[in-house]
Protein backbone atom coordinates (compact mmCIF):
# COMPACT_ATOMS: atom_id res chain seq x y z
CA UNK A 1 0.00 0.00 0.00
CA UNK A 2 1.61 3.20 -1.17
CA UNK A 3 -1.15 5.50 0.02
CA UNK A 4 0.31 6.78 3.27
CA UNK A 5 -2.08 9.68 3.38
CA UNK A 6 -0.07 11.55 6.00
CA UNK A 7 2.59 12.32 3.43
CA UNK A 8 0.17 13.57 0.79
CA UNK A 9 -0.94 17.19 0.47
CA UNK A 10 -4.61 17.68 1.42
CA UNK A 11 -6.94 17.22 -1.53
CA UNK A 12 -10.39 18.72 -1.08
CA UNK A 13 -11.94 16.33 -3.64
CA UNK A 14 -11.05 13.36 -1.47
CA UNK A 15 -12.49 14.64 1.78
CA UNK A 16 -15.09 12.05 2.80
CA UNK A 17 -18.62 13.48 2.75
CA UNK A 18 -19.69 14.45 6.24
CA UNK A 19 -22.10 12.16 8.05
CA UNK A 20 -25.49 13.39 9.04
CA UNK A 21 -25.48 14.55 12.66
CA UNK A 22 -27.38 11.85 14.56
CA UNK A 23 -26.66 12.77 18.16
CA UNK A 24 -29.80 14.86 18.79
CA UNK A 25 -32.04 12.29 17.11
CA UNK A 26 -30.48 9.45 19.09
CA UNK A 27 -30.92 11.36 22.34
CA UNK A 28 -34.54 12.20 21.60
CA UNK A 29 -35.36 8.59 20.73
CA UNK A 30 -33.65 7.35 23.89
CA UNK A 31 -35.63 9.75 26.09
CA UNK A 32 -38.89 8.79 24.35
CA UNK A 33 -38.26 5.05 24.80
CA UNK A 34 -37.38 5.43 28.49
CA UNK A 35 -40.45 7.62 29.04
CA UNK A 36 -42.67 5.02 27.37
CA UNK A 37 -41.39 2.35 29.76
CA UNK A 38 -42.01 4.56 32.83
CA UNK A 39 -45.56 5.25 31.70
CA UNK A 40 -46.14 1.56 31.03
CA UNK A 41 -44.76 0.63 34.49
CA UNK A 42 -47.33 2.92 36.13
CA UNK A 43 -50.14 1.98 33.75
CA UNK A 44 -49.81 -1.77 34.42
CA UNK A 45 -49.37 -1.33 38.18
CA UNK A 46 -46.14 -3.22 37.87
CA UNK A 47 -45.10 -4.17 41.41
CA UNK A 48 -42.39 -6.69 42.34
CA UNK A 49 -43.34 -6.09 46.01
CA UNK A 50 -46.83 -7.48 45.47
CA UNK A 51 -45.33 -10.58 43.90
CA UNK A 52 -43.06 -11.16 46.92
CA UNK A 53 -45.88 -10.59 49.39
CA UNK A 54 -48.09 -13.03 47.51
CA UNK A 55 -45.68 -15.98 47.80
CA UNK A 56 -47.93 -17.69 50.32
CA UNK A 57 -50.79 -17.90 47.81
CA UNK A 58 -48.43 -19.40 45.27
CA UNK A 59 -47.23 -21.97 47.79
CA UNK A 60 -50.81 -22.96 48.65
CA UNK A 61 -51.56 -23.35 44.99
CA UNK A 62 -48.53 -25.56 44.46
CA UNK A 63 -49.48 -27.65 47.50
CA UNK A 64 -52.89 -28.40 46.05
CA UNK A 65 -51.60 -28.93 42.53
CA UNK A 66 -48.94 -31.49 43.41
CA UNK A 67 -48.85 -34.37 43.00
CA UNK A 68 -50.90 -34.30 39.77
CA UNK A 69 -53.97 -36.50 39.54
CA UNK A 70 -53.02 -39.20 37.06
CA UNK A 71 -56.07 -41.46 37.37
CA UNK A 72 -56.72 -42.94 33.95
CA UNK A 73 -60.51 -42.97 33.81
CA UNK A 74 -61.12 -39.77 35.74
CA UNK A 75 -58.46 -37.47 34.30
CA UNK A 76 -55.98 -38.88 31.79
CA UNK A 77 -58.37 -40.48 29.31
CA UNK A 78 -60.78 -37.53 29.08
CA UNK A 79 -57.74 -35.25 28.90
CA UNK A 80 -56.22 -37.10 25.98
CA UNK A 81 -59.57 -37.25 24.18
CA UNK A 82 -60.01 -33.51 24.66
CA UNK A 83 -56.47 -32.93 23.41
CA UNK A 84 -57.43 -34.71 20.19
CA UNK A 85 -60.45 -32.43 19.87
CA UNK A 86 -58.16 -29.42 20.36
CA UNK A 87 -55.89 -30.74 17.62
CA UNK A 88 -58.97 -31.17 15.42
CA UNK A 89 -60.10 -27.60 16.05
CA UNK A 90 -56.67 -26.31 15.03
CA UNK A 91 -56.56 -28.56 11.97
CA UNK A 92 -60.00 -27.70 10.57
CA UNK A 93 -59.66 -24.04 11.54
CA UNK A 94 -56.44 -23.87 9.53
CA UNK A 95 -57.50 -25.97 6.53
CA UNK A 96 -60.90 -24.39 6.01
CA UNK A 97 -59.41 -20.90 6.09
CA UNK A 98 -57.12 -21.74 3.14
CA UNK A 99 -59.54 -20.95 0.27
CA UNK A 100 -60.67 -17.67 1.84
CA UNK A 101 -57.11 -16.65 2.71
CA UNK A 102 -55.93 -17.50 -0.82
CA UNK A 103 -58.58 -15.43 -2.59
CA UNK A 104 -58.13 -12.47 -0.25
CA UNK A 105 -54.32 -12.70 -0.46
CA UNK A 106 -54.42 -12.63 -4.27
CA UNK A 107 -56.60 -9.52 -4.14
CA UNK A 108 -54.51 -7.93 -1.40
CA UNK A 109 -51.06 -8.36 -2.98
CA UNK A 110 -49.91 -5.55 -5.25
CA UNK A 111 -48.39 -8.15 -7.58
CA UNK A 112 -51.72 -9.86 -8.28
CA UNK A 113 -54.47 -7.35 -7.38
CA UNK A 114 -56.69 -6.60 -10.39
CA UNK A 115 -57.16 -2.95 -9.39
CA UNK A 116 -56.71 -0.48 -6.53
CA UNK A 117 -60.30 -0.80 -5.39
CA UNK A 118 -60.16 -4.57 -4.93
CA UNK A 119 -56.76 -4.20 -3.28
CA UNK A 120 -58.03 -1.72 -0.68
CA UNK A 121 -61.21 -3.72 -0.04
CA UNK A 122 -59.31 -6.98 0.47
CA UNK A 123 -56.77 -5.26 2.73
CA UNK A 124 -59.62 -3.87 4.86
CA UNK A 125 -61.32 -7.24 5.21
CA UNK A 126 -58.02 -8.87 6.20
CA UNK A 127 -57.28 -6.10 8.70
CA UNK A 128 -60.70 -6.53 10.30
CA UNK A 129 -60.40 -10.33 10.57
CA UNK A 130 -56.93 -9.95 12.03
CA UNK A 131 -57.90 -7.19 14.46
CA UNK A 132 -60.73 -9.18 16.06
CA UNK A 133 -59.07 -11.75 18.37
CA UNK A 134 -60.05 -15.38 17.88
CA UNK A 135 -61.38 -15.45 21.45
CA UNK A 136 -63.88 -12.74 20.56
CA UNK A 137 -64.94 -14.64 17.45
CA UNK A 138 -65.33 -17.73 19.66
CA UNK A 139 -67.60 -15.87 22.10
CA UNK A 140 -69.72 -14.69 19.17
CA UNK A 141 -70.00 -18.17 17.67
CA UNK A 142 -70.69 -19.81 21.03
CA UNK A 143 -73.84 -17.71 21.19
CA UNK A 144 -74.66 -18.71 17.61
CA UNK A 145 -73.97 -22.47 17.53
CA UNK A 146 -73.75 -23.18 21.27
CA UNK A 147 -70.92 -24.35 23.52
CA UNK A 148 -68.54 -26.80 21.91
CA UNK A 149 -65.67 -27.29 19.52
CA UNK A 150 -67.59 -26.24 16.38
CA UNK A 151 -67.66 -22.64 17.63
CA UNK A 152 -63.88 -22.89 18.05
CA UNK A 153 -63.42 -24.09 14.47
CA UNK A 154 -65.51 -21.20 13.14
CA UNK A 155 -63.59 -18.69 15.24
CA UNK A 156 -60.25 -19.97 13.95
CA UNK A 157 -61.42 -19.95 10.32
CA UNK A 158 -62.29 -16.26 10.62
CA UNK A 159 -59.25 -15.09 12.51
CA UNK A 160 -56.78 -17.28 10.65
CA UNK A 161 -58.10 -16.09 7.27
CA UNK A 162 -57.09 -12.59 8.31
CA UNK A 163 -53.62 -13.50 9.54
CA UNK A 164 -52.69 -16.03 6.87
CA UNK A 165 -54.15 -13.89 4.06
CA UNK A 166 -51.91 -11.03 5.16
CA UNK A 167 -48.82 -13.23 5.44
CA UNK A 168 -49.45 -14.81 2.03
CA UNK A 169 -50.09 -11.44 0.40
CA UNK A 170 -46.79 -10.20 1.77
CA UNK A 171 -44.98 -13.29 0.49
CA UNK A 172 -46.38 -12.61 -2.98
CA UNK A 173 -45.34 -8.97 -2.88
CA UNK A 174 -41.74 -9.93 -2.25
CA UNK A 175 -41.17 -12.14 -5.27
CA UNK A 176 -39.34 -11.26 -8.47
CA UNK A 177 -41.95 -9.94 -10.89
CA UNK A 178 -40.02 -10.93 -14.00
CA UNK A 179 -41.76 -14.26 -14.69
CA UNK A 180 -45.16 -12.60 -14.24
CA UNK A 181 -44.22 -9.80 -16.66
CA UNK A 182 -42.91 -12.32 -19.18
CA UNK A 183 -46.30 -14.08 -19.21
CA UNK A 184 -48.27 -10.81 -19.25
CA UNK A 185 -46.32 -9.68 -22.33
CA UNK A 186 -47.35 -12.94 -23.99
CA UNK A 187 -51.02 -12.18 -23.38
CA UNK A 188 -51.72 -14.10 -20.16
CA UNK A 189 -54.50 -12.67 -18.01
CA UNK A 190 -53.92 -11.58 -14.43
CA UNK A 191 -55.36 -14.80 -13.02
CA UNK A 192 -53.30 -16.91 -15.43
CA UNK A 193 -50.11 -15.02 -14.56
CA UNK A 194 -50.86 -15.52 -10.86
CA UNK A 195 -51.46 -19.24 -11.38
CA UNK A 196 -48.40 -19.85 -13.54
CA UNK A 197 -45.79 -17.36 -12.32
CA UNK A 198 -46.64 -16.00 -8.87
CA UNK A 199 -48.10 -19.01 -7.04
CA UNK A 200 -45.44 -21.54 -8.12
CA UNK A 201 -42.77 -19.11 -6.91
CA UNK A 202 -44.31 -18.66 -3.45
CA UNK A 203 -45.52 -22.22 -2.88
CA UNK A 204 -42.73 -23.14 -0.41
CA UNK A 205 -43.35 -19.98 1.63
CA UNK A 206 -47.10 -20.63 1.54
CA UNK A 207 -46.65 -24.15 2.90
CA UNK A 208 -44.23 -22.92 5.56
CA UNK A 209 -46.64 -20.19 6.70
CA UNK A 210 -49.55 -22.65 6.66
CA UNK A 211 -47.70 -25.02 8.99
CA UNK A 212 -46.66 -22.16 11.22
CA UNK A 213 -50.29 -21.05 11.46
CA UNK A 214 -51.39 -24.63 12.22
CA UNK A 215 -48.94 -24.63 15.09
CA UNK A 216 -50.25 -21.27 16.35
CA UNK A 217 -53.88 -22.31 15.87
CA UNK A 218 -53.53 -25.47 17.93
CA UNK A 219 -52.22 -23.29 20.75
CA UNK A 220 -55.03 -20.76 20.21
CA UNK A 221 -57.66 -23.47 20.34
CA UNK A 222 -56.57 -24.15 23.95
CA UNK A 223 -57.50 -20.59 24.82
CA UNK A 224 -60.75 -20.94 22.87
CA UNK A 225 -61.59 -23.88 25.15
CA UNK A 226 -61.39 -21.52 28.10
CA UNK A 227 -64.37 -19.56 26.73
CA UNK A 228 -66.40 -22.69 26.12
CA UNK A 229 -65.36 -23.65 22.60
CA UNK A 230 -64.43 -27.25 23.46
CA UNK A 231 -61.18 -29.16 23.65
CA UNK A 232 -58.72 -29.51 26.48
CA UNK A 233 -58.84 -25.78 27.24
CA UNK A 234 -62.41 -26.37 28.38
CA UNK A 235 -61.21 -29.08 30.82
CA UNK A 236 -58.46 -26.80 32.17
CA UNK A 237 -61.06 -24.12 32.80
CA UNK A 238 -63.35 -26.64 34.53
CA UNK A 239 -60.58 -27.87 36.84
CA UNK A 240 -59.75 -24.30 37.86
CA UNK A 241 -63.41 -23.53 38.63
CA UNK A 242 -63.70 -26.71 40.74
CA UNK A 243 -60.37 -25.97 42.52
CA UNK A 244 -59.08 -29.36 41.24
CA UNK A 245 -55.56 -28.03 40.67
CA UNK A 246 -54.07 -31.56 40.65
CA UNK A 247 -56.32 -32.34 37.66
CA UNK A 248 -55.37 -29.07 36.04
CA UNK A 249 -51.65 -29.88 36.23
CA UNK A 250 -52.26 -33.17 34.42
CA UNK A 251 -54.20 -31.37 31.72
CA UNK A 252 -51.46 -28.78 31.38
CA UNK A 253 -48.88 -31.54 31.02
CA UNK A 254 -50.94 -33.04 28.18
CA UNK A 255 -51.15 -29.56 26.62
CA UNK A 256 -47.40 -29.21 26.83
CA UNK A 257 -46.80 -32.55 25.10
CA UNK A 258 -49.33 -31.64 22.41
CA UNK A 259 -47.83 -28.22 21.76
CA UNK A 260 -44.27 -29.52 21.63
CA UNK A 261 -45.30 -32.37 19.30
CA UNK A 262 -47.13 -30.05 16.88
CA UNK A 263 -44.28 -27.55 16.99
CA UNK A 264 -41.69 -30.24 16.20
CA UNK A 265 -43.81 -31.73 13.42
CA UNK A 266 -44.42 -28.35 11.81
CA UNK A 267 -40.74 -27.39 12.07
CA UNK A 268 -39.70 -30.72 10.55
CA UNK A 269 -42.07 -30.40 7.60
CA UNK A 270 -41.10 -26.77 7.05
CA UNK A 271 -37.44 -27.79 6.88
CA UNK A 272 -38.25 -30.44 4.32
CA UNK A 273 -40.28 -28.05 2.16
CA UNK A 274 -37.58 -25.41 2.40
CA UNK A 275 -39.98 -22.61 3.30
CA UNK B 1 -27.55 -24.85 -35.23
CA UNK B 2 -29.28 -26.97 -37.81
CA UNK B 3 -32.33 -28.38 -36.14
CA UNK B 4 -35.02 -27.37 -38.56
CA UNK B 5 -37.95 -29.56 -37.79
CA UNK B 6 -39.99 -30.57 -40.82
CA UNK B 7 -43.19 -30.37 -38.76
CA UNK B 8 -42.58 -26.76 -37.83
CA UNK B 9 -45.58 -24.61 -38.83
CA UNK B 10 -44.66 -21.45 -40.67
CA UNK B 11 -46.20 -18.34 -39.09
CA UNK B 12 -49.38 -17.46 -40.95
CA UNK B 13 -48.83 -15.01 -43.73
CA UNK B 14 -45.20 -14.40 -42.87
CA UNK B 15 -44.08 -14.44 -46.48
CA UNK B 16 -46.88 -12.15 -47.63
CA UNK B 17 -45.82 -9.46 -45.21
CA UNK B 18 -42.20 -9.28 -46.24
CA UNK B 19 -41.54 -5.73 -47.31
CA UNK B 20 -43.83 -4.08 -44.73
CA UNK B 21 -42.33 -3.45 -41.31
CA UNK B 22 -43.43 -5.85 -38.57
CA UNK B 23 -42.70 -3.23 -35.97
CA UNK B 24 -42.29 0.49 -36.30
CA UNK B 25 -41.49 2.89 -33.48
CA UNK B 26 -41.68 6.60 -34.05
CA UNK B 27 -40.70 9.44 -31.75
CA UNK B 28 -40.75 7.37 -28.56
CA UNK B 29 -40.19 9.46 -25.43
CA UNK B 30 -39.90 8.35 -21.84
CA UNK B 31 -38.47 9.97 -18.77
CA UNK B 32 -38.18 8.73 -15.22
CA UNK B 33 -38.30 11.36 -12.47
CA UNK B 34 -37.17 14.12 -14.79
CA UNK B 35 -34.35 12.10 -16.37
CA UNK B 36 -34.92 11.65 -20.08
CA UNK B 37 -34.25 8.06 -21.11
CA UNK B 38 -35.87 8.00 -24.54
CA UNK B 39 -35.64 11.20 -26.51
CA UNK B 40 -37.60 10.66 -29.70
CA UNK B 41 -36.50 7.15 -30.58
CA UNK B 42 -37.25 5.72 -34.05
CA UNK B 43 -36.91 2.02 -34.82
CA UNK B 44 -38.11 -0.31 -37.50
CA UNK B 45 -38.00 -4.07 -37.77
CA UNK B 46 -38.97 -6.19 -40.75
CA UNK B 47 -40.20 -9.80 -40.79
CA UNK B 48 -37.29 -12.16 -41.35
CA UNK B 49 -34.83 -9.61 -40.05
CA UNK B 50 -32.46 -9.92 -37.11
CA UNK B 51 -31.75 -6.47 -35.75
CA UNK B 52 -29.08 -5.83 -33.12
CA UNK B 53 -29.50 -2.88 -30.79
CA UNK B 54 -26.22 -1.51 -29.53
CA UNK B 55 -25.55 1.28 -27.09
CA UNK B 56 -23.92 2.09 -23.79
CA UNK B 57 -25.61 1.46 -20.44
CA UNK B 58 -28.31 4.04 -19.95
CA UNK B 59 -28.76 4.76 -23.67
CA UNK B 60 -32.37 3.57 -23.42
CA UNK B 61 -32.30 0.17 -25.11
CA UNK B 62 -34.09 -1.76 -22.39
CA UNK B 63 -36.60 1.01 -21.75
CA UNK B 64 -37.39 1.11 -25.46
CA UNK B 65 -38.18 -2.61 -25.56
CA UNK B 66 -40.18 -2.43 -22.34
CA UNK B 67 -42.26 0.40 -23.81
CA UNK B 68 -42.87 -1.54 -27.00
CA UNK B 69 -44.22 -4.63 -25.20
CA UNK B 70 -46.25 -2.56 -22.78
CA UNK B 71 -44.28 -3.08 -19.58
CA UNK B 72 -43.65 0.67 -19.45
CA UNK B 73 -45.97 3.40 -20.66
CA UNK B 74 -44.17 5.81 -23.01
CA UNK B 75 -44.70 9.54 -22.51
CA UNK B 76 -45.10 10.07 -26.23
CA UNK B 77 -44.57 8.30 -29.52
CA UNK B 78 -46.12 5.76 -31.82
CA UNK B 79 -45.74 1.99 -31.82
CA UNK B 80 -47.07 0.26 -34.93
CA UNK B 81 -47.35 -3.51 -35.26
CA UNK B 82 -47.84 -4.47 -38.89
CA UNK B 83 -48.88 -0.90 -39.52
CA UNK B 84 -51.51 -0.77 -36.79
CA UNK B 85 -51.14 0.96 -33.42
CA UNK B 86 -50.00 -1.60 -30.87
CA UNK B 87 -52.67 -0.67 -28.35
CA UNK B 88 -55.62 -1.19 -30.70
CA UNK B 89 -54.35 -4.55 -31.87
CA UNK B 90 -53.23 -5.95 -28.52
CA UNK B 91 -49.55 -6.79 -28.63
CA UNK B 92 -50.40 -10.19 -27.14
CA UNK B 93 -49.36 -13.17 -29.16
CA UNK B 94 -47.64 -11.04 -31.79
CA UNK B 95 -44.82 -10.00 -29.50
CA UNK B 96 -42.75 -11.94 -27.02
CA UNK B 97 -39.94 -10.67 -24.85
CA UNK B 98 -36.75 -12.48 -23.89
CA UNK B 99 -35.03 -11.21 -20.76
CA UNK B 100 -31.46 -11.19 -19.51
CA UNK B 101 -32.79 -12.66 -16.25
CA UNK B 102 -34.67 -15.25 -18.35
CA UNK B 103 -37.67 -15.30 -16.00
CA UNK B 104 -38.74 -18.90 -16.18
CA UNK B 105 -40.59 -20.46 -13.28
CA UNK B 106 -37.84 -22.59 -11.77
CA UNK B 107 -40.06 -25.08 -9.99
CA UNK B 108 -41.94 -25.98 -13.17
CA UNK B 109 -40.65 -28.25 -15.89
CA UNK B 110 -39.22 -26.87 -19.11
CA UNK B 111 -42.31 -28.18 -20.91
CA UNK B 112 -44.76 -26.46 -18.55
CA UNK B 113 -42.79 -23.22 -18.89
CA UNK B 114 -43.04 -23.43 -22.67
CA UNK B 115 -46.77 -24.22 -22.53
CA UNK B 116 -47.25 -21.06 -20.43
CA UNK B 117 -46.39 -19.07 -23.56
CA UNK B 118 -49.77 -20.09 -24.94
CA UNK B 119 -51.81 -18.81 -21.97
CA UNK B 120 -53.06 -15.84 -23.99
CA UNK B 121 -55.08 -18.09 -26.29
CA UNK B 122 -56.31 -20.58 -23.67
CA UNK B 123 -59.57 -20.22 -21.76
CA UNK B 124 -59.16 -20.09 -18.00
CA UNK B 125 -60.73 -23.53 -17.51
CA UNK B 126 -57.95 -25.12 -19.59
CA UNK B 127 -55.16 -23.11 -18.02
CA UNK B 128 -55.68 -22.82 -14.28
CA UNK B 129 -52.95 -25.40 -13.67
CA UNK B 130 -50.54 -27.18 -16.02
CA UNK B 131 -52.61 -30.35 -15.46
CA UNK B 132 -55.37 -28.81 -17.58
CA UNK B 133 -53.21 -27.91 -20.59
CA UNK B 134 -54.64 -29.57 -23.73
CA UNK B 135 -52.65 -32.41 -25.27
CA UNK B 136 -52.23 -30.53 -28.56
CA UNK B 137 -50.57 -27.71 -26.66
CA UNK B 138 -48.13 -30.10 -25.02
CA UNK B 139 -47.31 -31.50 -28.45
CA UNK B 140 -46.82 -28.05 -29.90
CA UNK B 141 -44.60 -27.13 -26.95
CA UNK B 142 -42.47 -30.21 -27.61
CA UNK B 143 -41.98 -29.07 -31.20
CA UNK B 144 -40.91 -25.66 -29.90
CA UNK B 145 -38.48 -27.26 -27.44
CA UNK B 146 -37.12 -29.40 -30.26
CA UNK B 147 -36.63 -26.28 -32.37
CA UNK B 148 -34.30 -24.84 -29.70
CA UNK B 149 -32.59 -28.19 -29.12
CA UNK B 150 -34.09 -28.78 -25.68
CA UNK B 151 -36.67 -31.51 -26.32
CA UNK B 152 -34.55 -34.00 -24.40
CA UNK B 153 -34.80 -31.93 -21.20
CA UNK B 154 -38.56 -31.28 -21.38
CA UNK B 155 -39.37 -33.02 -18.10
CA UNK B 156 -36.70 -31.27 -16.01
CA UNK B 157 -37.50 -28.36 -13.73
CA UNK B 158 -36.26 -25.15 -15.34
CA UNK B 159 -34.24 -24.38 -12.22
CA UNK B 160 -32.01 -27.37 -12.89
CA UNK B 161 -30.94 -26.23 -16.38
CA UNK B 162 -27.88 -24.14 -17.16
CA UNK B 163 -28.22 -20.47 -18.08
CA UNK B 164 -27.92 -21.06 -21.81
CA UNK B 165 -30.40 -23.93 -21.69
CA UNK B 166 -32.86 -21.80 -19.74
CA UNK B 167 -32.58 -19.00 -22.25
CA UNK B 168 -33.30 -21.45 -25.06
CA UNK B 169 -36.36 -22.70 -23.15
CA UNK B 170 -37.48 -19.06 -22.82
CA UNK B 171 -37.15 -18.73 -26.59
CA UNK B 172 -39.20 -21.89 -27.02
CA UNK B 173 -41.85 -20.26 -24.81
CA UNK B 174 -41.91 -17.30 -27.21
CA UNK B 175 -42.34 -19.74 -30.11
CA UNK B 176 -45.17 -21.53 -28.33
CA UNK B 177 -46.79 -18.14 -27.92
CA UNK B 178 -46.68 -18.05 -31.77
CA UNK B 179 -45.09 -14.62 -31.54
CA UNK B 180 -44.20 -12.98 -34.83
CA UNK B 181 -41.96 -10.41 -33.18
CA UNK B 182 -39.34 -11.39 -30.62
CA UNK B 183 -37.68 -8.66 -28.59
CA UNK B 184 -34.69 -9.77 -26.58
CA UNK B 185 -33.29 -7.54 -23.83
CA UNK B 186 -29.64 -8.51 -23.35
CA UNK B 187 -30.47 -12.19 -23.87
CA UNK B 188 -26.86 -13.34 -23.54
CA UNK B 189 -25.30 -10.88 -21.09
CA UNK B 190 -25.37 -13.46 -18.29
CA UNK B 191 -24.19 -16.38 -20.42
CA UNK B 192 -20.74 -17.80 -21.10
CA UNK B 193 -19.33 -17.18 -24.61
CA UNK B 194 -20.28 -20.59 -26.03
CA UNK B 195 -23.86 -20.41 -24.73
CA UNK B 196 -24.11 -16.79 -25.90
CA UNK B 197 -23.01 -17.78 -29.39
CA UNK B 198 -25.58 -20.59 -29.46
CA UNK B 199 -28.47 -18.39 -28.31
CA UNK B 200 -27.69 -15.53 -30.71
CA UNK B 201 -27.30 -17.97 -33.60
CA UNK B 202 -30.68 -19.45 -32.67
CA UNK B 203 -32.32 -16.01 -32.71
CA UNK B 204 -30.77 -15.34 -36.13
CA UNK B 205 -32.05 -18.70 -37.42
CA UNK B 206 -35.57 -17.94 -36.23
CA UNK B 207 -35.50 -14.68 -38.18
CA UNK B 208 -33.97 -16.12 -41.32
CA UNK B 209 -35.69 -19.51 -41.49
CA UNK B 210 -39.09 -18.78 -40.02
CA UNK B 211 -39.51 -15.17 -40.99
CA UNK B 212 -39.81 -13.89 -37.44
CA UNK B 213 -38.91 -10.29 -36.73
CA UNK B 214 -36.19 -10.41 -34.09
CA UNK B 215 -34.53 -7.51 -32.27
CA UNK B 216 -31.92 -8.12 -29.60
CA UNK B 217 -30.04 -5.78 -27.32
CA UNK B 218 -26.45 -7.00 -27.41
CA UNK B 219 -23.39 -5.84 -25.56
CA UNK B 220 -20.93 -7.75 -27.73
CA UNK B 221 -20.54 -5.90 -31.07
CA UNK B 222 -18.75 -8.95 -32.36
CA UNK B 223 -21.86 -11.12 -31.97
CA UNK B 224 -23.91 -8.45 -33.72
CA UNK B 225 -21.46 -8.28 -36.60
CA UNK B 226 -21.48 -12.03 -37.17
CA UNK B 227 -25.18 -12.80 -36.73
CA UNK B 228 -27.32 -9.68 -37.18
CA UNK B 229 -28.56 -8.29 -40.47
CA UNK B 230 -28.70 -4.71 -39.33
CA UNK B 231 -27.47 -2.70 -36.38
CA UNK B 232 -29.26 0.22 -34.76
CA UNK B 233 -27.16 2.23 -32.33
CA UNK B 234 -28.68 4.18 -29.45
CA UNK B 235 -27.09 7.21 -27.84
CA UNK B 236 -28.85 9.24 -25.14
CA UNK B 237 -32.27 7.89 -26.03
CA UNK B 238 -32.08 8.35 -29.79
CA UNK B 239 -31.19 6.07 -32.67
CA UNK B 240 -28.03 7.65 -33.97
CA UNK B 241 -26.79 4.80 -36.10
CA UNK B 242 -28.50 2.50 -38.58
CA UNK B 243 -26.26 0.33 -40.67
CA UNK B 244 -26.00 -3.16 -42.14
CA UNK B 245 -24.21 -5.26 -39.57
CA UNK B 246 -21.42 -6.08 -42.00
CA UNK B 247 -20.66 -2.38 -42.42
CA UNK B 248 -20.31 -1.67 -38.70
CA UNK B 249 -17.02 0.18 -38.17
CA UNK B 250 -14.77 0.67 -35.19
CA UNK B 251 -15.48 4.39 -35.40
CA UNK B 252 -19.22 3.72 -35.06
CA UNK B 253 -18.58 1.70 -31.93
CA UNK B 254 -16.25 4.32 -30.49
CA UNK B 255 -19.02 6.93 -30.83
CA UNK B 256 -21.66 4.66 -29.26
CA UNK B 257 -19.51 3.60 -26.35
CA UNK B 258 -17.63 6.86 -25.75
CA UNK B 259 -17.01 7.30 -22.03
CA UNK B 260 -19.87 9.43 -20.83
CA UNK B 261 -18.74 12.53 -18.99
CA UNK B 262 -22.10 14.20 -19.13
CA UNK B 263 -24.13 14.45 -15.97
CA UNK B 264 -25.69 10.99 -15.95
CA UNK B 265 -24.94 9.94 -12.39
CA UNK B 266 -27.36 7.03 -12.54
CA UNK B 267 -26.75 6.04 -16.12
CA UNK B 268 -25.81 2.55 -15.01
CA UNK B 269 -29.11 1.93 -13.32
CA UNK B 270 -30.93 1.05 -16.45
CA UNK B 271 -32.46 -1.97 -14.73
CA UNK B 272 -32.80 -0.32 -11.32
Amino acid sequence: MSTSTGALPPDSRLTPPRRRPVTTVTAAVTVAVVLAHVLAWNGTEFSPAALVQGWRGMADFAGQALPPDLSWDGVLRPGLQAALVTLGIGLLGTTFSVPFALVLALLAARTTAPNRWAYQAARSVLSFLRAVPDVVFALVFVTAVGLGPFAGVLALIFHNTGVMGKLWAEAMEEIDLGPRDALRVGGASGVQAAAHAVLPAVLPQFVGLLLYRFDVNVRSSLVLGLVGAGGIGFLVNQSIKLFRFDEMVTHLAIVMVLVVAVDQLSAYVRRRVGG
Amino acid sequence: MTMTSPTWPAPPGAAARVGGAALQVRGLRKSFAGRTVLDGLDLSLAPGEFLALLGANGSGKSTALRCVVGLERPDAGEILVHGRPADTAPPHRRMAMIFQQIHLVHRRTALDNVCAGALGRLPLRRSLTPLLFPRELREEAMVCLDRVGMAGRAAEPAGRLSGGQRQRVAIARALCQRAEIILADEPVSALDPAAAEQVVALLADLAHEQGLAVAAVLHQPDLARRHADRVTGLLHGRATLDTPAAALTAADLATLYAPDHQHHPDADQEHQ
